[in-house]
């Protein structure tokens, strides 16, 4: 990144300091049920879940977990759960400036280009046309966009388009930013680029940030702690601390280590799944 | 060619050699002029075979000259009603009746559009009598149009009106319920009030149905003011095919029949024209 656009960052927010002590979540007791064909499902069974400020927390685990569905009632894109939300003290009751996103589909806006579509993340931004302008410029160099900014989302490969993607979750300097499977549907090297993209990205921020994610090696790679879930009902089975330093390498050998302890849960959790034990019955 | 042609195309190209993405884009626009220029070839095909068989099929006397016409004569014609301004004026009045009538069916036809796509309410008190209303021809409402509204201009207006509303209506709640539910969430997050989802999301978004229920509604209204220009008008190009008919001046009907057609052909290409340039992201630079 270069030097101007990591002073117009700097401008915007005169006290990171401050800001980097926020961001704290509590997610405390919530319950989320669906009905399909009238039956009511569960998809959360009472998680509860506190996330330090400036904390890099990965959820993990199977399709069907839950994840996605804890991630988006974060977020305030669903209201209809049991418990309760609360960000630095403020339950959440709808979406918020406060609360980046980025989806596992970039959801670029194809009629616009990747500056437009960043810009329009700024629309309701307290601040002026020329910071918006700033704050725009400076975040496409975040993510390494320079020279594309013109460029309409059809033109971008997947890679581009979820850099430009999380340029927009964090251009209104959200204290929470939710990954929701950024990376699941790219290439494993583009994946493993991202992810340390991601990781520079966070420690640059100084932000909270939550990722949803069903793969072992980018949880344990990202995460300050890897909270394991289980599937039917969505329940946290266990939590786990990753004490590696950072910046940290793949083939450290206790990241190494704990990856292959996580994969034991991960085993254990779905050998007690009736849906998914070859040894049970299906109407067990 | 002049020197602004010259200067266009050589910032064009300065444009696409700033960037390899750019100068990649520009290749692909080559391709696309090519793949169009074979479509047009294909376009050409029906009337170069049925032109000659036209010429000699007349000329060999296979019908009578009373049925069809030789192409020179109609080309006569043709330049006989343009030179005396008369083709000018029938067309000139078919036209007004047409931008007439389609402004108002169109008009209304995206504002009770809009509203059923965006408000379930709307639509779930709208659309069944919006539906019955639909299926009844525009044709067929010109008995009891006729007995309310005389055979003046009102009744032409009408007609034409209700041909353009009802495409434009369907396509447009069609196209403004079906913008993806994943964009409207994203402008959620962004804390989006209504007119700026609608302004920034959904409009863009249904831009594509939208112009579809236009361009289908522009060819209604014209199939529209022919039927009600042949059963009651004393003007315009339906009424010139009547009286032709009726005078047996079959190179006079022919006429109107190419000034029809070739009237409807260009208006629905400039209608494509303006949903190209409001859609220019989906070939710029491909």
């Amino acid at each position: 990144m270069s030097r101007a656009a990591e002073r117009a960052i700097r401008a915007e927010t005169p006290n990171a300091d401050q800001a980097a002590a926020r961001g704290r979540l509590e997610v405390r007791g919530v319950s989320k049920a669906f009905t399909v064909n009238g039956a009511p499902i569960a998809a959360l069974n009472d998680v509860s879940l506190t996330v330090r400020p400036g904390e890099f927390v990965a959820l993990l685990g199977p399709s069907g977990c839950g994840k996605s569905t804890l991630l988006r009632l974060i977020a305030g894109l669903d209201r209809d759960y049991k418990g309760c939300i609360v960000q630095d003290g403020e339950a959440v009751t709808s979406t918020s400036l406060e609360r980046g996103i980025v989806f596992q589909e970039p959801r670029l806006f194809p009629w616009a280009t990747v500056r437009q579509n960043i810009a329009l993340g700024l629309k309701n931004a307290p601040i002026s046309e020329a910071d918006k302008r700033a704050a725009v410029a400076a975040h496409i160099a975040l993510v390494g966009l320079d020279g594309f900014a013109e460029a309409y989302p059809h033109q971008l490969s997947g890679g581009m388009a979820q850099r430009a993607a999380i340029a927009r979750g964090l251009v209104n300097r959200p204290r929470l930013l939710l990954l929701d499977e950024p990376f699941g549907a790219l290439d494993a090297l583009t994946r493993a680029r991202l992810q340390t993209e991601l990781q520079r990205i966070w420690a640059h921020e100084k932000i909270t940030m939550i990722l949803v994610t069903h793969d072992v090696d980018e949880a344990v790679f990202l995460g300050d702690r890897v909270v394991v879930l289980a599937p039917r009902p969505g329940r946290i089975s266990r939590i786990f601390d990753v004490p590696a330093a950072r910046p940290r390498a793949r083939s450290d050998d206790d990241l190494v280590r704990l990856r292959n302890e996580v994969l034991r849960t991960l085993e254990h959790d779905s050998a007690a799944d009736p849906q998914l034990s070859p040894g049970s019955r299906r109407d067990a | 060619m002049s020197d602004a042609v010259i200067e266009t195309a050589l910032s064009t190209r300065r444009a696409f050699a700033a960037r390899g993405w750019r100068e990649w884009s520009g290749t692909m626009m080559l391709l696309a002029l090519i793949t169009r220029a074979k479509a047009t070839a294909w376009l050409l095909i029906v009337p170069a075979v049925t032109l000659p068989i036209w010429i000699i099929g007349s000329e060999r006397g296979w019908l009578a000259e009373q049925i069809l016409p030789r192409p020179a004569d109609v080309l006569h014609t043709l330049n006989e009603m343009l030179a005396s301004g008369e083709l000018a004026q029938h067309a000139g009045i078919s036209l007004l009746r047409v931008l007439l009538g389609f402004a108002v069916g169109a008009g209304a036809g995206l504002a009770l559009g809009a509203a059923m796509g965006l408000s379930r309410r709307v639509d779930d008190h709208v659309r069944p009598l919006f539906t019955a209303i639909a299926q009844v021809p525009a044709l067929a409402w010109i008995p009891l149009a006729m007995l309310l509204l005389g055979i003046g201009e009102t009744l032409k207006i009408v007609v034409i009106a209700k041909a353009a509303f009802v495409p434009v209506a369907m396509n447009t709640s069609a196209g403004i319920a079906n913008v993806p539910r994943a964009l409207v969430e994203v402008g959620e997050t962004f804390r989006f009030s209504p007119l700026q989802m609608l302004r920034h999301v959904v409009l863009p978004g249904a831009v594509p149905p939208i112009f579809t229920g236009l361009r289908y509604g522009l060819t209604h209204a014209w199939i529209a003011l022919v039927s009600v220009e042949l059963l009651a008008s004393s003007e315009g190009l339906g009424y010139l095919l009547v009286w032709g008919r009726q005078m047996f001046w079959l190179d006079t009907v022919l006429v109107a029949m190419i000034v029809i057609g070739i009237i409807g052909f260009a208006s629905d290409k400039l209608l494509a024209a303006v949903e190209a340039r409001l859609q220019r992201w989906r070939t710029d630079g491909v």
